[in-house]
């Protein structure tokens, strides 16, 4: 039943044989047609432009104040592409690999092709723009390697290159804006789609000022709305980010795959009190040049520099010799939990290993240390007081990105007619674990370079069709459900914040459905959240009204889809009975402790049908055509 | 740690606004300060008043979405910081902290502490962008950009957006930003074909906008969380001058 | 506004090199006053005679005049732009005072310049008050009427002291000139404020100190 689409003829050729038999429509009646995207960030902004320059009449929502604020700005490492410039064995068949292993087999051959077949073009495209990456000396780009592969295919600038790709597509948006092409709804969120005749055709939005509910009506909707890891609440996400568009898009049909697929992020800065709200990621990009160690004695209170050098486990190295300190996220994620969850945690609540610089200082010079990672160190700095110059930093896991998502078929549609899932809200090319410097390509190669061509197949077909009118039945069934959901959240008046209930669903998550993961847990999690959920509904109490601004409203609407998606997540996750990636079952794993993968049973993508709070289970079986699936060893 | 913050409540843009004292007790060290003005939405929420309406998103100093005006500095007490990374450990025990908007006619204030940075967008869209359409570039690597040029735009373009320049400016003028953004495209040869129009129209948008003239007090490069130069607007101004005169 | 802001440093920096020439010329009374006399007023008899001379000062009040007005056209432009103060701004921890003030520096030197103009261009140019005499080469007496006015202590005050603000408007404004007008280099932008600073305590102490030596000459 789920058609992935994938196009005929040997894997370099297939993206090629879809681009020529996919239909195309006229530059005039391109104008006719109207796309809504809803997100701006890289994919959000990059297809919403360059759609717009097709000729579409496109309108882009976001619920920040501009554009540039969407939460790719705060990647920070790199972005990969297969450009071989450093001369050391890449290729595009080297970087598939990579991502199709580093996804633990979980993802689809001939789009983790296309990924990195696009990914060279993507890097032209951004110097184009004006993307001020590194450069050597002589004025050739720079490169640096990035965690699980051994070439340097890593383009950078400085620590903030997400930053730098996402005003590029900021600007390239306000060009169009310019161009009147495009419309743009800052501080508008997404509150529903509205799906007719099994065509998404629109959707309704809040306007996040006034309070008002608004409805628009196109022939295709395209989400780009992020990753969903504030689940967990304390996570490396900004504190917006949430799933709610996604989620509603799932309650009206759009199936949901691999939901706990979710990566957790060896080096960010460690939890320090119950009132954080946020991790604060450092780039993994420390850890080409940084060592990670814990000391060999338990609970050791010495000062930091004190400790000799015998007496440091650098565990990574140790473990994973081939690739030490470049060792996978999830790898590198769960061995620090390994060492912490044992008693060797260090700092404040013993739930942090150090990432030490001493050696790379020594070798390189502080002048090449700083000039690589200065922003991060500074920033280090200022969130810590410390000077890691000086002593090492203290990191640990966080919640970071989400590799599950809608489900979306080779041309990046849902299982909605008409309803699109780019960048980091659909699953996939990452499988079960994400590749460092992968997010920012993947995000950027949907909305620049696939969804543009993809969505004419589409669209094509649409064009005898009459555009519903903003008066359509479904539309005033859309708009009174959800003003019914809002005035049950103002009337509740319980004793208990909002924040209380993230809390809450944060600890059963981090706890549960996090690092690793097993049966017992996922079955009481299951439970917990369910009562959480009651709890909240009976006993949440939401101030002022919803005729204004009130962010109190905005996250409790979005809490409540989170603490849904918490079901699936755990429900994924006890299906799931393998260990693979990010998602690791304790039930499932070697004698010393590595991820058990179980080919034989599911070698399929879970993809999960919304059935009145039940979900439904549908499985896209995964064809290994060109690589074979082997373990996963980083050894 | 115990602290009192004063606050500027202002219902919508419509209506007038006042300071409000509320006494916190039960603060950590640790607590960013946007943390503990959540804690006091929390306290609110419990009391059934409003809670009070502030920006945030990343909370790690790079969307640019955080603006607060804290005890008489754009960001708070420290320069070049955001005020999602000022952190409690910077006030005493008993402090009163006086926390404003920012202020700028070009910044109207919507709600509470939330302003209206739409401006810096529009002068965004007057030319801070290189016209080319997606799938129409050259090879990455054909046209070399020396080391020095790359990070000299590079420091230009860091800028965040968040517009504390403005807000601490007695002009409330745009200039760092808007020369941030013209002299970080001007410099790299992508850039080139479009720089006297970019620069033109990008300054005259500012000047549109209502955001006043820049007298180089120097409060801006201080103020900044990305430590951008004083000197980009000198820059900027050179290459205002040469598109109006000489080209 | 950019082409405003071009003419305010465009004229302060012509009003700079003037100042250099002035306190160069004002360096004569330092001399033993026979000498200091006579080079006094034939220098100054020849300034009022000199054809080149008048060009340049109705350059010099014109400069004053674009440099005021446009000044106050910007200052109010400005203030436009941020109608609503706040209630605490410590603007100290991040600009100097000096930077922070300039229009009201600038208000202030206005009125220096005024009561100097009283002193001295109203007496000499268009004979106000009591008549000048001449001295033994023929010359108008003006370095009585400098003499004579800085033997009142309050006007030794007067001149003194108003030149501290015209040093800080001066030490910021020098720089301020160059980067309006597009002086960007980063290294010369520091030797620049450096002069900055050495060009205004020159100012400020060359200017300030003569009314002293004279009061006590």
């Amino acid at each position: 039943m789920l058609d992935s689409k994938i196009p005929e003829g040997p894997i370099e050729n297939k993206w090629l044989n879809y681009q020529i038999k996919a239909k195309l429509i006229n530059p005039a009646n391109k104008k006719a047609l109207s796309i809504i995207v809803v997100g701006s960030g890289l994919s959000g902004a990059g297809s919403a432009a360059t759609l717009a320059e097709l000729g579409y009449h496109v309108k882009c929502f976001y619920y920040q104040d501009s554009a540039r604020r969407a939460h790719s700005i705060a990647a920070q490492g790199g972005i990969n592409a297969a450009k071989n410039y450093q001369h050391d064995g890449d290729s595009v068949w080297r970087m598939f690999y990579d991502t199709l292993k580093g996804g633990d087999f979980r993802s689809r051959e001939a789009n983790v092709y296309r990924l990195a077949e696009l990914s060279a073009p993507l890097i032209d495209h951004f110097v184009q723009q004006g993307v001020p990456f590194a450069r050597e000396y002589g004025g050739v780009l720079a490169n640096r390697s990035f965690g699980g592969v051994q070439v340097q295919r890593t383009f950078y600038t400085r620590g903030q290159t997400g930053q730098q790709l996402l005003l590029a597509a900021y600007s390239q948006l306000y060009k169009m804006k310019k161009a009147k092409k495009v419309e743009l709804f800052p501080r508008h969120e997404m509150l529903d789609l509205v799906v007719i005749d099994g065509k998404a055709k629109g959707i309704i939005a809040r306007n996040l000022v006034t309070g008002q509910l608004k409805r628009f009506v196109a022939d295709a909707v395209v989400l780009a709305t992020g990753g969903y890891s504030r689940v967990f609440r304390l996570s490396t996400l900004a504190i917006g980010c949430n799933a709610s568009a996604i989620w509603k898009a799932h309650k009206r049909g759009a199936y949901f795959a691999a939901p706990s697929f979710t990566q957790i992020h060896p080096t960010a800065l460690p939890q320090t009190s119950e009132a954080q709200s946020k991790l604060t990621l450092m780039s993994e990009s420390l850890r080409n040049d940084g060592r990670i160690w814990v000391p060999k004695k338990k609970g050791d209170n010495r000062n930091t520099n004190d400790i000799p050098e015998e007496e440091r486990d650098y565990y990574l190295e140790r473990r994973y010799p081939n690739f030490g300190n470049l060792a996978p996220r999830d790898i590198a994620s769960r061995a620090a939990k390994e060492r912490i969850d044992k008693g060797y945690g260090v700092g404040q609540l013993k739930n942090a290993v150090y990432l030490d610089f001493r050696h790379a200082i020594k070798q390189f010079g502080m002048h090449t240390i700083k000039d690589r990672y200065s922003n991060l160190f500074e920033m280090y700095k200022k969130i810590t007081g410390v000077d890691a110059y000086q002593e090492p930093m203290q990191i640990s896991p966080a919640a970071h990105f989400s590799m599950g998502g809608l489900w979306v078929d080779y041309e990046l549609m849902t299982t909605i007619q008409g309803l699109y899932a780019i960048g980091e809200c659909n699953f996939s090319d990452h499988g079960a674990n994400r590749l460092g410097a992968n997010s920012l390509l993947q995000a950027s190669i949907d909305g620049y370079f696939i969804l543009p061509n993809t969505i004419n197949n589409y669209l094509a077909n649409t064009l005898n069709e009459m555009r519903p009118t903003l008066e359509h039945p479904e539309f005033d069934n859309v708009q009174k459900e959800i003003e019914q959901q809002i005035a049950k959240l103002l009337s509740i008046n319980g004793n208990k914040t909002v924040d209380h209930f993230h809390r809450e669903l944060g600890k059963i998550m981090w706890q549960e459905c996090a690092m690793s993961r097993n049966k017992q847990g996922l079955e009481k999690a299951i439970v917990q959240i369910k009562d959480l959920k009651r709890d909240f509904w009976k006993n949440v109490k939401v101030t002022g009204s919803d005729k204004e601004m009130n962010t109190e409203l905005e996250k409790a609407l979005r809490l409540a889809d989170f603490i849904e998606l918490g079901i699936l997540m755990c429900t994924d996750a006890l299906q799931r009975e393998e260990s693979c990636g990010a998602h690791f079952r304790e039930e499932y794993q070697t004698k010393d402790g590595e991820a058990m993968r179980v080919d034989h049973r599911f070698s399929y993508v879970s993809a999960w049908e919304y059935n009145n709070g039940n979900f439904k289970l549908h499985k896209e079986q995964l064809e290994f055509e060109y690589v074979k699936p082997s373990v996963r060893s980083y050894k | 740690m115990k602290v009192t913050f004063k606050i500027w409540r202002q219902e919508n843009a419509k209506t007038k606004g006042d300071f409000k004292s509320y006494e916190v007790y039960d603060l950590t060290k640790d607590m960013s300060f946007l943390e503990a003005l959540d804690h006091l939405n929390e306290l609110l929420v419990e009391r059934d008043e409003k809670t009070i309406a502030f920006e945030y998103d990343c909370r790690e100093g790079i969307c640019g979405q955080c603006c607060l005006f804290i005890n008489g500095r754009a960001h708070g007490p420290h320069s070049n910081m955001t005020t999602c990374q000022l952190h409690m450990r910077s006030f005493k025990d008993g402090e009163t902290i006086v926390v404003e908007p920012w202020r700028a006619t070009a910044f109207p204030v919507i709600k509470d502490l939330v302003i209206d940075r739409s401006s810096l967008d529009r002068i965004i869209e007057q030319g801070g962008y290189i016209n080319a359409k997606t799938g129409t570039a050259p090879e990455a690597n054909a046209i070399l950009i020396s080391k020095s040029i790359a990070d000299k735009a590079m420091d230009a373009a860091a800028c965040i957006g968040c517009g504390a320049c403005v807000a601490t400016c007695k002009n409330s003028s745009a200039a760092l930003f808007t020369s941030a953004k013209i002299n970080h495209l001007n410099s790299l040869p992508q850039g080139h074909q479009e720089a006297s129009t970019r620069v033109l129209k990008m300054a005259r948008q500012m000047e549109l906008e209502g955001f006043g003239s820049c007298t180089f007090t120097g409060a801006c490069e201080v103020e900044c969380p990305e430590h951008i130069s004083i000197i980009n607007i000198a820059e900027m101004n050179v290459r205002r001058l040469k598109a109006k005169w000489f080209e | 506004m950019f082409f405003k802001k071009s003419i305010i440093a465009l004229t302060g920096l012509f009003l700079c090199i003037f100042l250099i020439v002035h306190l160069s010329a004002n360096c004569i009374l330092l001399l033993p006053k026979d000498i200091a006399r006579d080079l006094y007023n034939s220098y100054s008899t020849t300034l009022r005679e000199s054809l080149f001379i008048k060009i340049i000062a109705y350059v010099l009040y014109l400069s004053i005049l674009l440099h005021v007005v446009y000044a106050l056209l910007i200052t109010l432009r400005n203030r436009k732009a941020k109608s609503q103060h706040y209630s605490i701004n410590n603007f100290r921890e991040n600009s100097s005072w000096a930077s922070q003030n300039m229009g009201l520096l600038g208000v202030i030197i206005l009125l220096f310049i005024l009561v100097h103009l009283a002193n001295f261009w109203a007496r000499i140019k268009l004979g106000i008050g009591e008549n000048i005499g001449l001295d033994a080469n023929g010359h108008v007496n003006v370095y009585e009427v400098t003499y004579g006015l800085f033997q009142n202590i309050y006007f030794v005050m007067f001149y003194t002291v108003l030149m501290i603000p015209l040093g800080l408007h001066l030490n910021h404004g020098l720089k301020s000139a160059f980067m309006t007008l597009g002086f960007y280099h980063k290294k010369g932008l520091r030797i620049l404020a450096k002069t900055s600073l050495i060009y205004a305590t020159i100012m400020t102490v060359g200017f300030g100190i003569i009314p002293f030596i004279l009061f006590f000459k």
